[in-house]
């Protein structure tokens, strides 16, 4: 496969992901957190990025991985 | 095959949470964690597991080298040239001494699994991908996968599990 035609499939994986995370997140959880864990959880759910997230929340990448979990947001890969 | 891998945390905190977990070394002699994937983990559950391996010289910690901080910092600025998500520096890290050393790399992070594709040498295996060569080994059945998805909330992209035939 050429690599327009990988880097094409690729997005088109990301924005699915992006629209699962969107849809099943939790919004009112969400939204009643304090500002950097909701900022944190919505970078995820926008980017997929447990690592970025987690130095947003101030958290180890497990703890806001628990955080994920409750806010209802699957990590689709 | 390498008998040899590299995990990073998103790997290891799902993988830690599914009841058939030692099975992985029926596939890998060593599982090599990076230093800083230990102040990551929290849950007793996955610390437990991972000291019990390391205990067991299943797994092993791989050190934090320049040659290959530096390897893993080149391969970030690669990643930003493409209009997929781009590499954090852990999963660059292992990126960068499998893409050396021949191991696999094991890993849930959308940009790693990307990069095999694009600009790195390392193979990049997600849970899936574990699975499935269980499955080849007639260690589980692919219908595991289900439980695999139900034990640990993670969800494999259904057009992945339509290519294996699920």
């Amino acid at each position: 496969m050429e690599k327009n035609n990988i880097v094409e499939e690729l997005k088109k994986r990301e924005e699915e992901a992006r629209e699962i995370r969107r849809k099943q997140a939790d919004w009112n959880y969400i939204n009643n957190q304090p500002t950097k864990l909701k900022l944190a959880l919505i970078h995820y759910i926008e980017t997929g990025d447990l690592y970025v997230s987690a130095k947003i929340a101030g958290i180890t990448v497990e703890e806001f991985n628990e955080q994920r979990i409750k806010a209802r947001i699957p990590h689709v890969n | 095959m390498s008998t040899n891998a590299i995990a990073d945390t998103s790997f290891l905190i799902d993988w830690a949470k599914y009841s058939k977990r030692d099975l992985l070394f029926k596939i890998f002699d060593t599982v090599w964690l990076p230093e800083a994937v230990l102040n990551e983990l929290k849950s007793e559950n996955t610390v437990t597991w991972v000291v019990e391996n390391l205990s067991r010289g299943r797994m092993a910690l791989f050190p934090e080298l320049t040659y290959y901080r530096e390897e893993a910092l080149r391969l970030m600025e690669l990643s930003s040239k493409y209009p997929v998500r781009r590499l954090d520096y852990p999963e660059a890290y292992c990126i960068a001494v499998a893409s050396d050393r021949g191991y696999i790399v094991l890993s849930e992070n959308g940009a790693a699994y990307t990069a095999q594709f694009l600009y790195a040498r390392a193979k990049v295996w997600r849970a899936l991908e574990v699975l499935l060569e269980l499955a080849i080994r007639n260690l589980i059945s692919k219908e595991e996968v289900y439980k695999y998805e139900e034990e640990t909330l993670h969800s494999f992209p259904r057009k992945d599990l339509e290519r294996i035939g699920l």
